[in-house]
């Protein structure tokens, strides 16, 4: 079977500035992909190459084992979902929906039929008459996501679609968009800045930065095992400890961290290394507790501020030599977990990431 | 401040401003209306306000004049040509500038404004020399290129301001769909610009039956328009008939004001895009 969309090689330049720098990937039919990274490092440039907005500079671009690369936008069936939805304001939501089934060659006699199933699929029964300048945002947003799956694309491309809407309707529309896409089965790329969304709406994640895709994978590898410095910060909240490794043994090494704890760490090949630790793998119990099961690292500490986010907190516990580490523990009434009051923290080896010292040279996120 | 004084200034203002706006008012239209008691006037001489007695003798004495006939003849033809002209080549010139990115477009959209702050007197003046130096000698066309220079920048400006960028993102989500560049224009551009087009069109027209200045400069003996036949007239010899024909002019404007109203309403006069979006 093809690729629905096989990137080779793809290069687009403007002016000095390269938008997308020698990108290569492929996404399988039927796959959804979350194209995600910083403002400004490329991303709605690939969605406009593969719609046909853009010409690259260099490589090829196949849509479903056909070279595209010369077509123009009419010429592909592409469903494209705009940053700003780009719904026509001087028609009404139903001839919206009916564009694209229009200018597709669609029967005449079905376009009403078919306006009706994409209004019932995005919850919109009834609201056919209206114009575009009648609805809220949300509803906004659904009109486009019809009036793009209405030609049955059999690509479906959705640049930052939920960027426009506040945190509580994003989670929703979020859930909604999901289940619209497993409906429709088709091969879907979503553009987004925001990890959560891009780990909960792709079932592959494609990291960028300036210009490149850094990192390929499954939202649990790239947060689990991200490649580098940038790929771990950008995914989520990272304790970062710089340590030199001290000893081998099978299975994980021994380490000591600039600020003198020692650690263990699973094996690798360098000797210097940064250690990632996510804020959720850190366990605190009480200061004279003996080391909790499991974790393998574990130190005393003191509780220097507590940072309430509702069902969770942020703590930040400071290490005798002078380490700070970020822990993200769920808010239960009265566990006493204040600022000035000694922990002890644990982890297990499983929990450290590490990654060779110069890979923190690696250019930076320009956000 | 307290919290009275600050009430009391704003009141002082807001008062400040109906005043302000009631002299202004009465400025517009003050002369507006003595031009009008005016062209009603029995008298044979300019005497003091009220009239004593109201005639149309000066709407008959207009009427035949031959000068009023055949300068009223080209002054319509003038406007209607050079609106026509006005809409095709400024709408094209708008939709050019709001797509283009290319090199030189600040410098383009400057050029097809000009008209607007340039002195009329140099423009009529720089079109004879350079009308009289590429051959074109008739006054009618001579007319009319005037008239497309001094209101190609309304159209321009009108429909520009209806575009305001959000066509080129509408008409990819147009081709996305499958339409061609031709039919997105037909089905998305040419509906969002309709009013800008309509706008600029009226005003195009109004000022062009308006004009004596640039007029003025590319007339011949035998092409004139009515208001460069009015003021030489008024120089030779002065009567009222000067006042009716300004009434006939506003009753013109009146309509034209009455259509612009019916197609795109008076808060959107100004250009502003015809959807809110
Ligand atoms: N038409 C253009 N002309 C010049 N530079 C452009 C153009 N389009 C994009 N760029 C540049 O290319 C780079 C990538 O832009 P792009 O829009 O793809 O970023 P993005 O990842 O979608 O960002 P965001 O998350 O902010 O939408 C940016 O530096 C941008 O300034
Ligand atoms: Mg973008």
């Amino acid at each position: 079977m093809n690729n629905a969309v096989e990137f080779h090689g793809i290069s687009r330049r403007f002016g000095g500035v390269t938008a997308v720098d020698d990108v290569s990937f492929s996404i399988a039919a039927g796959e959804t992909v979350a194209l995600l990274g910083p403002s400004g490092c490329g991303k709605t440039t690939i969605l406009r190459v593969i719609a046909g907005f853009e010409r690259p500079d260099a490589g090829t671009v196949s849509i479903g084992g056909r070279n595209v690369t010369a077509l123009k936008p009419y010429e592909r069936n592409v469903g494209l979902l705009f940053q700003h939805y780009a719904l026509f304001p001087h028609m009404t939501v139903a001839e919206n929906i009916a564009y694209g089934l229009r200018h597709r060659g669609a029967d005449k006699r079905e376009i009403p039929d078919r306006v009706e199933a994409m209004l019932a699929l995005v919850r919109l029964q009834g609201f056919g008459a209206r114009r575009p300048h009648q609805l809220s945002g949300g509803q906004q947003q659904r009109v486009a996501l019809a009036r793009a799956l209405a030609t049955r694309p059999s690509l479906i491309l959705l640049d930052e679609p939920l960027s426009a809407l506040d945190a509580k309707l994003r989670q929703e529309l979020r859930a909604e968009l999901k289940q619209v896409l497993a409906a429709v089965n088709s091969t879907a790329m979503v553009v987004t800045h925001d990890q959560e969304e891009a780990m909960s709406l792709g079932e592959r994640v494609f990291l960028m930065q300036s210009g490149r895709i850094v990192q390929v994978g499954t939202p649990s590898d790239v947060y689990g095992r991200p490649d580098t410095r940038f790929a771990a910060d950008f995914m989520g909240r990272t304790n970062w400890i710089e340590a030199q490794v001290t000893r081998r043994e099978t299975g994980f090494a021994r380490a000591t961290s600039r600020s003198g704890l020692s650690l263990m760490v699973p094996d690798c090949s360098s000797d210097a290394i940064d250690i990632c630790v996510r804020p959720e793998n850190i366990v605190l119990s009480a200061a004279d507790a003996a080391d909790p099961d499991g974790m393998a690292n574990s130190a005393k500490g003191r509780i220097l501020n507590v940072a309430l986010l509702g069902a969770t907190r942020q703590i930040l516990v400071e290490m005798p030599g002078g380490q700070q580490l970020l822990v993200m523990q769920a808010n239960r009434v009265g566990d006493g977990l204040d600022p000035g009051k000694a922990v002890r923290i644990g982890f297990p080896v499983a929990a450290c990431i590490t990654m060779p010292a110069s890979n923190r040279a690696a250019p930076n996120a320009s956000i | 401040m307290n919290g009275t004084a600050k009430r009391r200034s704003d009141q002082v203002l807001g008062g400040a401003m109906i005043a302000m706006l009631a002299l202004v008012l009465a400025f517009l239209v003050t002369p507006l209306l003595v031009t009008c008691l005016l062209a009603f006037d029995a008298r044979s001489f300019l005497g003091p306000l009220p009239p004593p007695a109201l005639s149309l003798r000066w709407f008959e004495k207009l009427v035949s004049l031959d000068y009023v006939a055949t300068g009223l003849a080209t002054s319509l033809k003038i406007a209607v040509l050079t609106t026509v002209i006005d809409v095709l080549v400024g709408t094209a010139a708008a939709v050019a500038l709001d797509r283009g990115s290319f090199r030189g477009r600040g410098l383009l959209m400057a050029a097809f404004l000009s008209p607007l702050i340039v002195p009329a007197v140099v423009i009529g003046f720089a079109l004879l020399l350079f009308l009289s130096r590429i051959g074109i000698v008739d006054g009618f066309t001579r007319l009319l290129c005037g008239h497309v220079v001094i209101t190609l920048p309304y159209v321009v400006r009108t429909v520009l301001a209806s575009l305001t960028g959000r066509d080129r993102r509408l008409t990819e989500a147009a081709l996305v769909l499958g339409a061609t560049e031709s039919q997105a224009f037909w089905t998305i551009t040419l509906p969002l610009i309709r009013s800008g087009m309509v706008t600029g069109a009226v005003f195009a027209f109004a000022v062009s039956l308006d004009d004596v200045a640039v007029s003025m400069f590319l007339t011949d003996p035998t092409t004139y328009t009515l208001p460069v036949a009015l003021v030489s007239n008024m120089r030779a010899s002065f009567d009222l008939t000067i006042a009716a024909a300004a009434v006939l002019l506003m009753a013109v404007s009146a309509l034209l004001i009455l259509v612009l109203e019916r197609f795109v309403g008076f808060d959107r006069l100004l250009g502003q895009g015809l959807f809110r979006s």
